[in-house]
């Protein structure tokens, strides 16, 4: 279980790790006044210093509040969201190594199988169908090409 | 009068084969984002919108606006039959339109809601042609110290009235404009902020922001919550919509309160999220009607749907107008304005009068279009969110990424919007707003020119933005917005101490 008081503190944290990492790659660019205006860098310095500033407020605010330790997401949901976002995660080193057309078909008859209980012939249905459909969209009626991998060079799509 | 000249002038352009054919697709695929958990009306357009980019412009326009209308009346639908808002701007819907269906006047549920955003959305667009003269006008005076001040009123008005922690709201904000700032600096044409990436050389485009955290983000909440479709019969009986029909006039000074406030929230960019729930939140206070709040009253229905839809097309008058989007679609639509090559803002109107008037036009058409044709297709898609989630998930899941990819061609697009999806979903569980967020990404560079050459023009005296009588009267208007919440609590504060 993680408490509302660790989530808020966590992700405040990380704002603010942001901000800082905006900042001081801003100075680099110059923070200061050139013959030609601010230079490029003091626009982003400061917007790096406003996140920063108002996370570490907002790490306070946090620690301060009372009753922060309300629950903000319970072991059950932890797994409910690992077992979606697992996946996705596959899906999208999948999409990198074969392509998106042959990374859908595994992953949509991996969550229908594995996930959803279905049988095979009803995951192969839709598994193959989303693919080719999204291929006659997409390369076809669009003429927008998506990420292709080893599979579409053997069959010279 | 000028604008009606315009206005017909706008109705020849629209109305071609060609864009009302459009405007039926859009507001088709409208409807199915809409009623899809996780795609939502900002989502689905930023995943339409690079299929556009070789489009004429009036057509591209057309079809993405009428994706809005269809969005926002598919949103309605899921959050009367089955209380899952489809959009966040119907959580307010769900209130009283879930108990009336539930009573077994589903039908009219939905008829109240369909015929006062229908009201809501023609109240905006009057509004819109009414005014767009007079703020083009307006707008021309402008340069970089004004504009600088109207973006900061923007901003402004969403840490004041958006309704969410202040502090959240200036870290989304400040990371907006943080991640708008990443790649070319627009003023002098050096990179910067790449820290040794090649992909991010060319930036991170807002669309893929977008899909993320509104698209994946979205659905991880609703993994979540556990989405559970209980359904209630959805057929639509013609009887039923002649009854809420006759029945809406009774309600004459909500729809017009509602429209009111939605037409400001729409112009004030306070979005049509807040919109509705501040027009649900006067209904309840001041309505004749309030008693059967919270308990399926069609008055509760009318008063956030009239809102939420005035303040979705009225948006589209600063965003035309001055280059400010009224809402986090708004704001997509605005990027594909820039990526057609128009150049939002007052010359717009001078230069592209066809485009404005045309889009003005085929707003009037579009929403009346809208109202029809989603009574008619309800039954269809009531049954498609009856498609088991292994299935319906998933699939989202693939044209969330699907839709980032061809943004740009580039794999790091993936990771990025995988990124931010998870990051969607801790800022909407913590309560930080991520529709600043969005229009900050997308004005971050026009912002930062109006700074920067407000300062050039003043030799570095922030005096610049109090020189002028109209300068002045937005940056005042900018902080007064800015302190509301202070000034509010202030004013509670003496009131309970004099009790």
């Amino acid at each position: 279980m993680i408490t509302r008081k660790a989530a808020e503190i966590g992700m405040a944290a990380m704002t603010a790790l942001f901000g800082a990492v905006i900042a001081v790659g801003a100075r680099e660019f110059g923070v200061g006044w050139s013959p030609s205006g601010p230079e490029p860098g003091t626009f982003p310095f400061y917007i790096g210093l406003i996140i920063a500033g108002a996370s570490l407020a907002n790490i306070a605010f946090a620690i301060a509040r009372p009753g922060a330790g309300e629950t903000f997401l319970a072991r059950g949901h932890v797994k409910d969201i690992l077992r979606f976002v697992g996946p996705m995660v596959a899906f999208v080193i999948l999409t990198l190594l074969l392509g998106l057309y042959v990374a859908t078909a595994l992953y949509i008859a991996f969550a229908m199988v594995v996930q959803g209980g279905y049988g095979w012939a009803k995951a192969a249905a839709v598994a193959i169908g989303l693919p080719v459909a999204l291929f006659f969209i997409m390369e076809k009626a669009f003429q927008v090409p998506l990420l292709k991998g080893p599979l579409e060079a053997l069959i010279g799509l | 009068m000028d604008n009606l000249g315009q206005l017909l002038h706008g109705f020849s352009v629209a109305l071609s084969f060609h864009h009302i054919a459009l405007m039926l697709v859009g507001i088709l695929l409208g409807i199915l984002v809409g009623v899809l958990p996780g795609l939502g009306a900002p989502n689905g357009v930023s995943l339409l919108l690079p299929l556009t980019f070789t489009m004429d412009p009036v057509a591209a326009i057309i079809l993405l606006t009428s994706m809005y209308w269809g969005a926002l009346f598919g949103g309605s639908t899921t959050s009367i039959l089955f209380n899952i808002p489809g959009e966040p701007s119907s959580v307010a819907t769900t209130f009283d339109g879930y108990p009336l269906a539930q009573k077994g006047r589903a039908t009219e549920a939905l008829s109240f809601a369909f015929l006062s955003a229908g009201f809501g959305a023609l109240s905006g667009v009057i509004i819109i042609t009414l005014l767009s003269g007079w703020v083009q006008k307006f707008a021309l005076k402008f340069s970089s110290p004004e504009f600088f001040a109207v973006y900061f009123l923007a901003f402004c008005s969403f840490i004041g009235l958006g309704g969410a922690p202040v502090l959240k709201t200036i870290v989304s904000i400040a990371i907006g404009f943080a991640l708008a700032a990443i790649g070319m600096d627009s003023v002098s044409g050096s990179l910067r902020l790449t820290f040794g990436f090649d992909q991010l050389l060319g930036g991170v485009s807002f669309l893929v922001v977008v899909i993320g955290l509104f698209g994946l983000g979205e659905l991880i909440l609703t993994i979540e919550e556990g989405l559970q479709l209980k359904g209630i019969d959805a057929r639509v009986r013609p009887r039923d919509v002649l009854r809420a029909m006759r029945e809406m006039p009774r309600h004459w000074a909500t729809l017009l309160r509602s429209a009111l406030v939605g037409c400001w929230m729409g112009i004030t960019p306070g979005g049509p999220t807040a919109a509705s729930f501040m027009s649900y939140g006067l209904g309840k206070r001041f309505s004749k009607f309030r008693d059967g709040y919270g308990k399926g009253e069609p008055d509760g229905i009318i008063a956030p749907e009239t809102a939420d839809h005035s303040a979705g097309t009225s948006a589209m008058l600063p965003m035309l107008a001055l280059g400010i989007p009224g809402s986090a679609t708004a704001a997509v639509m605005l990027g594909g304005l820039m990526i057609w090559g128009l150049n939002p803002g007052p010359m717009l109107f001078v230069e592209k009068p066809d485009f404005v008037w045309g889009l003005i036009a085929s707003m009037y058409v579009g929403n009346v279009v809208a109202v029809i044709l989603v009574l008619a297709t309800v039954p269809l898609f009531a049954s498609i969110l009856r498609i088991p989630f292994a299935i319906i998930g998933p699939a989202i899941v693939v044209i969330c990424f699907v839709g980032a990819y061809t943004v740009g061609s580039r794999p790091f697009d993936l990771w990025l919007a995988l990124v931010f999806g998870v990051l969607g979903y801790l800022f909407k569980k913590l309560s930080y707003p991520i529709a600043p967020l969005v229009l900050a990404m997308v004005i971050g560079d026009k912002a930062e020119d109006a700074f920067r050459q407000s300062l050039i023009m003043s030799k570095g005296s922030m005096a610049i933005f109090w020189s002028n009588p109209l300068v002045t009267t937005l940056m005042v208007l900018a902080l007064a917005l800015l302190l509301w919440p202070l000034l509010m609590r202030g004013a509670r504060a003496l009131r309970s101490a004099a009790r």
